[in-house]
């Protein structure tokens, strides 16, 4: 197991305190973390670090979630990774939208635990 | 009856409830309206008898059906401010969830990696008052929770997911979240669950609000030391989920609201009971997704049974 690299996770996430407890979540399962504060920090540490997942905010100042997840999708370099939604709207359309823009799973913060989550992760990098 | 209509039709003092002017106030401006039609159809056939003309009485219909679309158009933008008001009202309080949402969330992944770094390493004093954080963080997602699903419910944007859903382990995690109040308030739960019971047809995490709000709702009603029991069995092709408490109960006057949306029972400030008038509203709201039903029987003072029947799978 440690002889294997560690998996790399870009989190897009605005929120400082919900930013840190998932950093430190991360690291403690033995996974590699990026960070970006908004949507445009987001796909230049896509483009200059290649992560094996990536976490997801959908309302983030200037670029939103469902945009940066498009320009995710129209890479061809980028398009395979496996891109987990973490928010709080919970309204069928936006559900829906993130799903039909590829994103692999939607998850509903304020109904998940961070273990909920690390296992969420853990089964979309099998 | 009487009285009702007489005060339905106190449009001064709707007006102001609704605050809203006289001239955009639609209880007002239907009163005008049929003034108006009234006034209007006497004096035509008063013109058309008097002339015996047929241009006059033309002109007279023209004239009247001009003044009825003015007054309706006042009317419509009256009703138009209600609805606008309401959807604004929707959207405040929709944004203001998902602004509490955040930090709520934040407190709570917080939290579990506070009370991971502190495992065996807190106090008994220290145990209970991150006990007490937790808890109220908890409650007050449940609360900002139940709000967005109303709004989302209201709005036809909430999702179901439904399946065959087992609802006894899911009935055992409801009581479980529960038992910070059952503890505080020493309320007994007992459980009655039907072995055989098939499973149901629900969306689960939505099943999991209904069967929340009901049993907390018996523990809360109930008196201190109180028991409450928690019913699950077949009967015919439906399920049905029974929980019966010896509590307070529900005045008669007032079972007919029940189900309303911020409504609560006058024996709230009796008990002392927290909360904000929405969980019977959604429980009902979601049952009926479901194609489900929910019945009661209660008694003020001796306590209230509340049935709900579910399609089985």
């Amino acid at each position: 197991m440690n002889n294997l690299p560690k998996k790399k996770i870009l989190i897009i996430e605005d929120d400082r305190a919900l930013q840190n407890a998932l950093v430190e979540i991360m690291e403690q399962t033995g996974y590699e973390v990026a960070c970006a504060f908004d949507g445009e920090e987001g796909l230049q540490k896509l483009a200059a670090g290649e992560p094996d997942l990536i976490l997801l905010d959908i309302v983030l100042p200037g670029k939103d979630g469902y945009e940066v997840l498009e320009a995710i999708k129209k890479n061809d370099g980028t398009k395979n990774i496996p891109v987990l939604i973490l928010t709080n709207l919970e309204e069928i359309d936006n559900v829906q939208r993130a799903l039909d823009l590829g994103a692999t799973t939607f998850m509903v913060k304020s109904d998940f635990s961070l273990k909920d989550v690390v296992e969420k992760i853990k089964e979309s990098l099998k | 009856m009487f009285w009702k209509l007489l005060d339905d039709l106190n449009f001064i003092a709707r007006c102001r409830k609704y605050n809203l002017g006289l001239w955009q106030c639609p209880n007002f401006l239907f009163l005008v309206m049929s003034i108006v039609t009234v006034i209007a159809m006497l004096v035509t056939n008063s013109i058309a008898n008097r002339y015996n003309s047929e241009a006059i009485t033309i002109f007279g219909v023209s004239g009247v059906t001009a003044l009825i679309m003015t007054v309706g158009t006042f009317v419509i933008r009256g009703v138009e401010k209600i609805a606008e008001a309401n959807i604004m009202k929707s959207e405040f309080i929709s944004i203001i969830s998902h602004q509490l949402c955040t930090p709520l969330s934040a407190v709570k992944w917080n939290l579990e990696i506070l009370e991971a770094e502190g495992d065996g390493k807190l106090s008994e004093k220290q145990k209970i008052f991150f006990g007490n954080v937790k808890k109220s963080n908890e409650k007050m997602l449940k609360l900002v929770g139940d709000l967005l699903e109303v709004i989302r419910i209201d709005q036809g944007k909430t999702i179901f997911n439904i399946k065959d859903t087992d609802l006894v382990p899911l009935a055992e995690e409801v009581i479980e979240d529960l038992g910070y109040l059952t503890n505080s308030k020493n309320v007994e739960i007992i459980k009655k669950f039907d072995a055989d019971l098939p499973p149901a047809r629900v969306d689960a995490k939505k099943m999991k609000i209904v069967m929340e709000n009901l049993i907390s709702n018996a523990v809360k009603y109930s008196r201190d030391g109180g028991r409450v029991e928690v019913k699950l069995y077949p009967q015919k092709r439906k399920i049905l989920f029974i929980i019966q408490d010896w509590g307070v109960g529900i005045p008669r006057y007032q079972h007919s609201r029940i189900f309303e949306k911020f409504f609560r029972s006058d024996n709230k400030s009796r008990y002392r009971t927290e909360g904000v008038g929405l969980g019977l509203y959604l429980v009902r709201a979601i049952l009926e997704y479901f194609n489900g039903e929910i019945w009661f029987e209660s008694e003020a003072d001796k306590g209230s049974t509340f049935y709900v029947s579910l399609p089985a799978a």
